[in-house]
């Protein structure tokens, strides 16, 4: 189990018990955090589930991979260098704490 | 919708014929939702889902509600499609289409075919002179080229993938179980067979970026590929012909937020997404209740076999404000038209690729005071598939 936090651009903040191998996205969605919306259901194939990690965790998280990549390229809010894919992290210890911000727009 | 603390039965909607939902389903189904989320309709001889969170709740439960529909017309017409499997045996198939549909070989590869397409069919237009049919003369002719070359029948025309599609099309839909439709779809579905059967050992050979190449390298039974691509052939003609003339329609029609997307073309995207949701071009599709189950507040048996209408769902007044009018100044909200979770459209990049980026925009660039014929009106029909079935154009 680790603990997530996501917060809104307005401010407030979820914070979510997600189990260990859990997506982010799968988490979100289950608990309602407004703005992840996760259309594909985590096949990488619709970019709705996109999130910005904050830099201290960058290196607790798995590579991008080439789908991953692309879909990037067609996020609503701006890409930036922090931005994820919620449906391609799975939860683990190390992320335990993490804090992710919700971007403005999803679609 | 309120959820009292026992289930509610389902009302039944006898007042509901095929004709009205063809004419224009809107009304009704604004009836419907002010109703019940589900209905029994005895005309179509399933359950009808119309409000917004109960389709939402089916397309995330794929264990409750099933795509591998029982008596599925579809799988007569089509064969056994990845539509109509869930995961995993869904995933097996949907994985065997690769990267073709995705952004990145879009970029790299389809996105300068649609534009050589387009060139060429709007030429084509814009030769028959204004009157010309912006559906038929137009937007099903790119949409079929297009289709052609991503599936990888180079031994087809266009108008092979246009009869080919309506045709198995009718099938899936054949609920009057009509002989002759029954004999087209089968002849069609015959066609596509032998014309797979010729192009595999050839792409093997000299592979290209098409779905039929990728998949002459793979181990996916040869029953698999030919179901995968007859439901291709359907799903990834229609809908962008659809949706590129009901885009069309609804902007002529609302002269202000034409000049708005003309100001700032990256609106073009917003104008599709808008209007795939107003009229979802797929607006029902079936799933079947794999156990006795309650959806949003109404008792639904096991082996129920239900519409889930996405056409009256992107219309919720609960989710959307005004939801009946199209306008792309709305508060943007996910709309169901490119389905969830697993089933969610493969072609959906696709679609926005050469209908938004590149259709739109030079529709509007090369036919300056492009207009509806107004002496002979365009016609709007359907709502398990809904678009254009006519559209006279002028322009100056
Ligand atoms: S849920 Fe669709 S890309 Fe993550």
């Amino acid at each position: 189990m680790s603990t997530i936090i996501f917060t809104q651009p307005s401010g407030t903040t979820d914070a979510i018990t997600v189990e260990e191998g859990t997506s982010l996205m799968r988490a979100a969605v289950t608990n309602g955090v407004e703005g992840i919306v996760g259309e594909c259901g985590g096949q990488a194939m619709c970019a709705t589930c996109h999130v910005y990690v904050r830099p201290e965790f960058a290196a607790a998280l798995p590579e991008i991979a080439d789908d991953e990549e692309e879909m990037l390229e067609c996020t609503t809010a701006e890409r930036t260098e922090r931005s994820r894919l919620g449906c391609q992290i799975p939860a683990t210890p190390e992320l335990d704490g993490m804090v992710v911000d919700v971007p403005s727009d999803q679609v | 919708m309120s959820e009292g603390t026992f289930p509610r039965a389902v009302p039944d909607a006898a007042w509901v014929t095929i004709p009205d939902l063809h004419r224009d389903p809107f009304p009704i189904y604004q009836q419907m939702r002010r109703e019940a989320p589900v209905h029994w309709v005895p005309a179509v001889n399933r359950y009808m889902v119309t409000s917004y969170t109960a389709c939402h709740t089916i397309e995330q439960d794929a264990e409750t509600f099933s795509a591998d529909e029982t008596d599925s017309l579809m799988k007569r017409s089509m064969g056994h499609s990845m539509l109509r499997k869930d995961d995993p045996e869904h995933k097996v198939d949907r994985d065997s289409y690769g990267s073709t549909l995705r952004p990145g070989t879009i970029k790299k590869h389809w996105n300068a075919i649609f534009e050589a397409n387009n060139e060429k069919y709007l030429s084509e237009l814009q030769a028959k002179g204004p009157g010309a049919d912006f559906v038929w003369d137009y937007a099903a002719p790119y949409a079929a080229e297009n289709l052609r070359l991503i599936c990888g029948f180079h031994n087809a025309t266009q108008e092979d993938m246009q009869r080919w599609s309506q045709t198995m099309i009718d099938g899936t839909g054949n609920y009057a179980d009509d002989a002759e439709v029954w004999a087209k779809s089968a002849q069609s579905s015959a066609e596509v067979d032998a014309a797979i059967d010729e192009m595999l050992p050839l792409l093997a050979e000299n592979p290209d970026h098409s779905l039929l190449s990728g998949l002459a390298s793979m181990p996916i039974p040869l029953e698999a590929i030919r179901a995968n691509l007859k439901m291709t052939i359907g799903g990834g003609l229609n809908e962008p012909r659809d949706v590129l003339a009901t885009t069309v329609w609804a902007l002529l029609n609302h002269p202000e937020q034409l000049a708005s997307v003309e100001e700032d073309p990256r609106r073009y995207a917003v104008a599709f997404e808008e209007s795939v949701r107003w009229v979802a071009p797929i607006g029902m599709y079936p799933r079947e209740t794999t156990r006795d189950t309650v959806l949003e507040g109404v008792q639904l048996p096991r082996g129920a076999r239900l519409g889930v209408v996405i056409g009256a769902a992107n219309r919720d007044p609960d989710v959307f404000e005004d939801p009946e009018a199209f306008n792309i100044h709305r508060v943007k909200k996910p709309h169901l038209s490119f389905g969830g979770g697993a089933h969610f459209c493969a072609g959906t990049w696709v679609a926005r690729a050469q209908v938004a980026q590149v259709a739109l925009p030079s529709v509007f660039k090369r036919l300056p005071g492009l207009r509806l014929d107004p002496a002979d009106p365009a016609v709007d029909a359907g709502w398990v598939f809904r678009g254009m079935t006519k559209m006279p154009v002028r322009w100056n």
